[in-house]
């Protein structure tokens, strides 16, 4: 969050968080290597560093691909969901020295230009066994590169979250082509149990916890509610704790309804930083404080406090018998409601 | 969502709570955890390689009679009335021919000549190659005309197996055939390196004909959609040395469905 784009301080926790990284993908490699040439020593270096760090880069993908809904299942999770942009550009930098490795070893030195070679060596395009998978990981390796190169907040900012927010979800698009290139690739030739096995269960894994949080999120937007008189029946005043939120959807819309200081206020659920759940988030110092990256807003009129600008639309309450009562027309950002008191 | 009272804020110093420390310790070994067993998973679970070699940073320079029968090669003599031909590629994913013409301008005719030639070496299962990388390192040696390799006619033949770039089959990369290898293959031989086909008999013994069409001429572009599958090639086998070449009819070439030996008995990369 703000006016001017600075570089991104490196707190302890950052730090802690990139030497984790760095130690897991050095041990990696070196694992790899060592078992490689103790075991199977007449490899060539190329094939070494091309499936080391393909291998390495899938392995990072699942693991970045389940911090999302683990944070969403589990609040103790999100400050891995807060770091994840750096895992994200080390995974990059490990599918690059991959696919930059397999663009030289198989493309490079030869009488055509490698890209045009890449797309025309193997022509098999209607045949699923004999398919060019290498077109497959460079696309993936695009939208990873696409992704690494955004993930500053400085393109957050410029690109706008929604549309930020939609380049990075192309994360699932190169996730299937990753396990294409690697199924009609790799697989074809390299074909053990193992190491089908251990993509299976990575799927599943990934799979399962994302299926999990969109199952659980549904009930929330599935709610029934009752009418009266234009107003929705949220829920009983006790249902929601002090200083947190109870996510309640109006016109496919979640709002985050907020109990504080014996009030009540609803905004927009959604972050204008990166889209986090803001209902999920708490009220720290009189402010509703985002659980991802700790962006705030006021609660009665859905603007970050001064100098920053960020705002949401807010909603109006109305409480009768202890019963939360929501107006599904949202307001628009930033316009200020007075809070409903009990 | 499972709440709980611990909220971390990036900015604000100590708002990491005890539960929330445990998580993420707990997912960082889990993390670690995976990425062992992730590393020897995928790293025992590689075929086994060849022992095929390629001396990339080491050069060795062979003295030996030019014949390009229809490839380069020299016939190097390596013991009393023994000799190998040595098939001579060029640098990268090209043909010898482009660092032979210096040479070729100084003599009519090249074939018959003895050249020294310093590269590197590439060898496997008999057979030898060698890279040249710089025109200036082929030498002819004056006055020095030899006798280069007769060619014998087997016989007809139908052969199983996978046309391979011999460059990086016989040591350059690995593995060097099949899916995996194919786009580099279809490279190499598109660029001039001669098309082989790779064969494995019954009893685990492999052979190699070099393919060139029935004229015995070479051939590069008309094998391209074949490279890397395992295919069936009628054709005549013409002896030459310690080489064997297969005149083939391109249009003779069918791929097959099922594995050839040079994928169930070999099972190396």
């Amino acid at each position: 969050m703000g006016l001017n784009y600075q570089l991104v301080l490196w707190n302890k926790h950052k730090k802690t968080y990139d030497k984790i990284i760095a130690a897991g993908m050095l041990l990696y490699i070196i694992l790899f290597a060592a078992t490689t040439l103790i075991f199977n020593s007449e490899t060539s270096i190329e094939t070494l560093v091309i499936r080391a760090f393909g291998s390495l880069a899938i392995i990072m993908l699942h693991i970045i691909l389940v911090i999302g809904p683990l944070a969403r299942l589990n609040t103790n999770f999100l400050p891995i969901l807060y770091n994840r942009r750096h895992l994200g550009v080390s995974m990059f930098i490990a599918a690059l020295i991959h696919g930059g490795f397999s663009m030289f070893q198989f493309h490079a030195l030869g009488d055509v230009n490698p890209i045009y070679s890449l797309f025309t060596s193997n022509m098999d395009y209607g045949s699923l066994t004999n398919f060019p998978f290498q077109v497959l990981g460079f696309f993936a390796l695009l939208i990873l590169f696409i992704m690494a190169s955004t993930s500053h907040d400085f393109f957050l900012g410029n690109l706008s979250a929604k549309v930020w927010k939609r380049l990075h979800m192309m994360v699932y698009l190169a996730y299937v082509l990753i396990i294409a290139h690697v199924f009609l690739g790799a697989f074809q030739q390299e074909t053990s149990p193992f190491t089908i096995g251990i993509m299976v269960i990575g799927f599943i894994v990934v799979a399962s916890l994302h299926l999990t949080t969109a199952f659980k999120e549904r009930k929330i937007d599935n709610t029934k509610t009752e009418e009266k008189n234009g107003w929705l029946k949220v829920c009983h005043i006790s249902e929601i704790e002090e200083d947190r939120a109870k996510i309640f959807t109006v016109e496919n819309e979640r709002v985050a309804i907020f109990k504080y200081n014996g009030k009540l206020s609803a905004i927009h659920n959604v972050c204008k930083h990166q889209g986090g759940p803001l209902g999920e988030g708490k009220i720290i110092d009189g402010c509703i404080t985002c659980p991802w990256h700790g962006y705030q807003y006021l609660p009665s009129n859905g603007q970050s406090p001064p100098p920053f600008t960020e705002k949401v639309a807010t909603y109006e309450l109305m409480l009768e018998d202890k019963t939360v009562y929501i107006n599904p027309k949202a307001f628009d950002e930033g316009t200020e409601v007075k809070p409903c008191n009990y | 969502m499972k709440k709980n009272d611990e909220f971390y804020i990036p900015y604000i110093d100590g708002s990491l709570g005890i539960k929330t420390k445990q998580t993420i310790k707990r997912f960082a070994i889990g993390s670690l955890i995976v990425i062992i067993i992730g590393a020897l998973l995928f790293s025992f679970a590689q075929k086994p390689f060849k022992n095929s070699s390629f001396e990339l940073i080491s050069a060795t320079k062979i003295i030996g009679v030019f014949h390009e029968n229809p490839y380069p090669m020299l016939r190097v003599q390596i013991a009393d009335n023994t000799y190998k031909n040595i098939l001579l590629l060029g640098f990268g994913k090209s043909s010898a021919n482009p660092f032979l013409e210096q040479i070729q301008n100084e003599v009519k005719n090249l074939n018959g000549q003895t050249l020294s030639i310093e590269g590197n070496l590439i060898y496997y299962n008999g057979k030898t190659l060698i890279q040249i990388t710089d025109e200036n390192k082929v030498t002819l040696l004056p006055n020095s005309s030899g006798i280069y390799p007769k060619k014998i006619s087997v016989s007809k033949m139908t052969l199983q197996g996978e046309i391979i770039d011999p460059k990086c089959y016989f040591g350059v990369m690995k593995p060097g055939k099949g899916k995996i290898h194919r786009s580099c293959a279809v490279r190499c031989i598109s660029g001039g390196i001669p098309p082989v086909l790779a064969t494995t008999d019954d009893n685990n013994i492999s052979e190699y004909y070099l393919l060139t069409d029935l004229k015995g001429k070479p051939i590069h572009k008309e094998v391209l959609p074949f490279i890397g599958k395992p295919s069936e090639i009628k054709g005549t086998v013409v002896k030459m040395e310690d080489w064997y070449l297969l005149k083939i009819n391109p249009d003779d070439i069918t791929i097959i469905s099922d594995l050839s030996n040079i994928y169930s008995k070999t099972n190396s990369n």
